[in-house]
């Protein structure tokens, strides 16, 4: 059976707030982020799979066995926190044996369980140690052993990395790689950070106010948002326009700009633009390359946002954003009014009719 | 301004300390040492004090058994009726003890719980049981009121991450949340043994306050007064001051750490 997670038609109420028509499914190994502004119910949401809140209608189908109304315990879903949730009245070895103890009764095979994964996860040498003397990162690791070490057939994570700094973020990341696909855990990942998604995730579901927006592999969410909220909250140049020739090259008249592009859309088809932010090069000279798209623009705003820098540029009416490595920095210096050239290939431009 | 504004405050605080600490001393200075271990040694007082101690720790056990799982629930979950149930549970908190005593006194008394439990031979109205009922619903809404904090600070999640690890709701709480809540209960614990002790009006009008049958220290204090016999009611000041003492610093030693 490929598929591991089922949900079919779940609606929860909480009274102030409900998650409606919620139906995905998970297969086995994937890994699945979870992203969405903040208050679109993607706690909710997992934590109505590890069976904290009744589902009003839905059921959940985990592995064969319908789970929607077993109590969190039956479940066998392993859950981390942002906040890490380690019992503070216990060392680091008994919070990591907890949920072994239910399962094992003999303590020489607790014992080589938690040392074997320690040692994977690199906390060995904290094992006699209480939670609260711990960095964020260590704590995070040892929340992260709890729930593998007794092989949960789904990981659910709300935000784990977003208490840590950036360095500790990435080393975790590449930790969380690695021993998920050596469990062969699946996992849902709930993240603000987009490094989450391009880094861990095969699969990517949006949600807004309650519901799934969106729920597909990275690329198809990436390349094709569904919608203009979506684009928008996925980091993605929008644009509208018109085609104005489909030859071999598709030409879209936006204002009065001409974009080039690969995909084939007939004629006089009024489309959607889209374009990754990390695909448009930003110079500030002509280059000699040949470019298809090369646009003139004025740089309006510059955002560091630590593992990426993000540029707005306006050319004519139209603000367009670009997003670079802050290494470049280090050669060219952008500042707001520079004159700046766009400069981005035709495969990169995607176009979407809309009636 | 600032400055004068800040010792004046300052002032406030150190004047109204000093009466209250010299309110204290008359009570350890004043009374002769011979009168006090003379009143110690009588009969009244040796019933009185044994009689509170042990009523005391019947109502504080009582409480706790009461309050943490009721109070737990007020904290945890949300049903029907429960802010109303929050209210009428602070409520002794700010009602006058004697209010509370005559209500006691009229529902074990008249109406047909009381005639229920007389039948069973439980006889709550002017009897030891009655002191124990007394200071157990006088005492309950402080512990309440603590323990309810102590369980709203520890979040949910603890308790779902251990049930996922599969662990029930019954041995997750005893397992996580009662020893994250430990610093809680043992102030809940303190608070209703000194607020069972020091219970005045609510025995005497529920228990009667009876000259060595339903007589607690603070009852030995008024009964004492009224006779004229202060060192009896100094004495029994004395010891009641003495339990308060020893309940503040078993909160913060205790307390404290979590
Ligand atoms: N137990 C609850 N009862 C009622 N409403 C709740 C409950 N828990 C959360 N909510 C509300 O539901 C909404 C969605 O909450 P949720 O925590 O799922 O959002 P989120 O997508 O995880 O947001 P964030 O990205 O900020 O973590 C919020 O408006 C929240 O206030
Ligand atoms: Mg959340």
């Amino acid at each position: 059976m490929k598929s591991i997670l089922l949900v079919k038609d779940l609606h929860v109420d909480l009274g102030e707030f409900k998650i409606e028509d919620i139906t995905f499914t998970v297969d086995r190994g994937d890994y699945v982020c979870v992203i969405g502004p903040t208050g679109s119910g993607k706690t909710i949401l997992i934590e109505t799979i590890a069976g904290l809140y009744k589902p009003k209608r839905g059921s959940i189908i985990l592995d064969g066995e319908d789970i929607t109304d077993l109590p969190p315990e039956k479940r066998n879903i392993g859950i981390v926190y942002q906040d890490y949730a380690l019992f503070p009245h216990m060392t680091v070895f008994d919070n990591i044996a907890f949920g072994l103890k239910k399962r094992i009764s003999k303590k020489s095979e607790i014992i080589r369980e938690v040392k074997t994964i320690a040692q994977k996860l690199g906390i060995e040498h904290i094992l006699h140690r209480r939670p609260t003397t711990l960095s964020g990162g260590e704590q995070q690791r040892v929340a992260l052993a709890r729930a593998l070490v007794v092989r949960p057939k789904l990981l659910l994570m709300d935000e784990p990395f977003s208490a840590l700094d950036f360095k500790t973020r990435s080393r975790l990341r590449k930790l969380v790689r690695d021993v998920v696909s050596e469990y062969n855990t699946t996992v849902i990942h709930v993240t603000h950070d987009f490094e989450d998604v391009w880094s861990l995730a095969n699969k990517v579901m949006v949600m807004y106010r309650g519901r799934i927006l969106q729920y597909d592999t990275v690329e198809e969410v990436f390349n094709r948002p569904c919608s203009d909220f979506v684009a928008d909250f996925i980091d993605i140049n929008v644009m509208e326009g018109v085609v104005t020739c489909s030859n071999d090259k598709t030409i879209v008249r936006i204002g009065d700009l001409e974009i080039m592009s690969k995909d084939k859309v007939y004629e006089g088809s009024r489309v959607k633009v889209f374009i990754r932010p990390e695909r448009v090069l930003i110079l500030k000279y002509r280059p000699d390359k040949k470019f298809e798209n090369i646009l003139e623009g004025f740089v309006e705003n510059i955002e560091n946002r630590g593992s990426m820098i993000y540029v707005w540029a306006r050319v004519n009416n139209i603000l367009m954003k670009c997003a670079f490595t802050p290494n470049i920095l280090n050669i060219v210096d952008f500042r707001i009014g520079d004159k700046v050239y766009l400069c981005f290939r035709s495969d990169d431009v995607r176009l979407f009719v809309f009636s | 301004m600032q400055i004068g504004f800040k010792h004046l405050c300052i002032m406030i605080a150190i004047v109204i300390a000093l009466i209250l600490f010299s309110s204290f001393l008359c009570l350890i200075v004043l009374p002769s040492p011979k009168e006090i271990i003379e009143s110690l040694r009588s009969s009244e007082m040796m019933f009185s004090l044994k009689l509170t101690l042990i009523s005391a720790l019947i109502s504080t056990i009582l409480v706790m058994i009461v309050g943490t799982p009721a109070a737990y629930a007020l904290a945890r979950f949300s049903f029907p009726g429960k802010k109303i149930i929050m209210t009428i549970l602070d409520l002794p908190i700010a009602m006058p003890e004697v209010v509370l005593g005559l209500a006691l006194l009229l529902l074990f008394g008249k109406t047909p719980l009381g005639t229920f439990l007389k039948y069973l031979g439980i006889r709550v109205v002017f009897t030891k049981i009655g002191v124990v009922v007394a200071e157990f619903f006088t005492a309950l809404p402080y512990a309440m009121r603590t323990l309810y904090s102590t369980f709203e600070t520890i979040s949910a999640r603890y308790e779902l991450v251990a049930r996922s690890l599969g662990y029930g709701a019954f041995e997750t709480f005893m397992k996580i949340t009662l020893p994250m809540a430990r610093s809680g209960i043992i102030a809940a614990l303190v608070i209703a043994f000194a607020r069972s002790v020091g219970t005045f009006g609510t025995v005497l009008i529920l228990a009667g306050g009876t000259y060595m049958v339903t007589e607690t220290l603070p009852v030995t204090l008024y009964l004492n007064m009224s006779y004229g016999n202060l060192g009896m009611a100094i004495t029994s000041g004395l010891l009641l001051l003495g339990v308060s003492f020893i309940t503040i610093y078993m909160v913060e030693r205790l307390g404290g750490r979590t």
